[in-house]
């Protein structure tokens, strides 16, 4: 996964406030639809509150492989929320993980931005993949490996854009570390990808319902 | 079609799979072992850090203060029951 693990004071205030900003107008755009188009049923929050408490619990679990990592879920949370709720819920989750320590405050806006390219990208790709196949764990996974690797690229750019305060690599040596650290990253999302590919399709056989309600 | 077309996603998806196995084997054996941390710092040319050794369970470790986590994982538990009882699923 492609959360950024920084230390606050890495990137510079200006851009620690501009990711920010963005996150921010981000978060408005999604409050203005749920208030105003977008009328999410009940059954929606529920499910919000779930994977809420899921991402927010597994996301802190570092895993023992490969030294050291861990899942976040974000693409199935973008599966069963939609794009909307999914980014209030993604929200939550990084304050939430700042607050017990795990992950700098300044870089929650970043955080957002990264895990809301997530989400997007594997809602998007979900229901794409409804026309190529009807095999509901390869929707869900191949929707999570596009959006973990849109969350990679995400990270590498903002960390490229910001640059790092006191380091004196230039931006290609960056560029090369940055492209080693999404190639691991990619391969824990194969974890979560296949998890991700046997929970959507449990979900699918006992309640299709949850599914296909962002599929219209 | 149904038959053909689960073949289909199957198919896309194991290549996907191996793909991504193969280049994610490669870049780790070049990185070598280290904490996700140390790797970040390792690809932005910032200095590793010693970390503290907290707690572990066969292997697993949780990231952050581990008291903290079980409160909001308990309001967050808490906050599920309330929206399950006043909304189902």
């Amino acid at each position: 996964m492609a959360h950024i693990h920084l230390e606050d004071g890495s990137f510079s205030l200006f851009w620690v406030m501009a990711w920010w900003i963005v996150a921010l107008c981000i978060i408005g755009i999604a409050l203005f639809f749920l208030r105003s188009k977008y009328k999410p049923d009940p059954q929606k929050i529920t499910i919000a509150a779930f994977v809420t408490a899921a991402a927010f619990a597994i996301f802190q679990v570092q895993i023992p492989i490969a030294g050291g990592v861990h899942l976040n879920l974000t693409p199935l949370i973008g599966i069963l929320t939609g794009p909307v709720i999914g980014t209030l819920v993604i929200f939550i989750v990084n304050i939430f993980s700042a607050a017990i320590g795990h992950g700098g405050w300044g870089l929650i806006g970043a955080n957002v931005l990264v895990n809301f390219a997530e989400v997007l990208v594997a809602w998007f790709v979900f229901r794409g993949m409804k026309q190529i196949t009807t095999d509901l764990f390869s929707q869900a996974g191949v929707a999570t490996f596009a959006g973990l690797f849109a969350g990679n690229l995400m990270m590498m750019v903002i960390i490229l854009t910001s640059g790092i305060q006191g380091v004196h690599q230039t931006t290609d040596q960056i560029l090369a570390g940055l492209s080693l650290l999404a190639a691991v990253n990619m391969g824990i999302a194969a974890i979560e990808a296949v998890l991700t590919g046997f929970m959507v399709a449990y979900i699918g056989k006992v309640k299709p319902g949850i599914l296909e309600g962002d599929r219209k | 079609m149904s038959s053909f077309g689960e073949m289909k996603g199957r198919i896309i998806f194991g290549a996907i799979l191996i793909i991504v196995v193969i280049v994610s084997f490669a870049a780790y054996q070049m990185t070598g072992h280290m904490s996700i941390e140390d790797r970040y710092n390792t690809a932005v040319g910032l200095p590793t850090e010693e970390e503290e050794e907290g707690g572990t369970f066969l292997g697993f470790s949780v990231e952050g203060n581990p008291a903290l986590y079980l409160i909001v994982l308990g309001f967050f538990c808490a906050g599920c029951y309330v929206a399950y009882r006043y909304f189902a699923v």
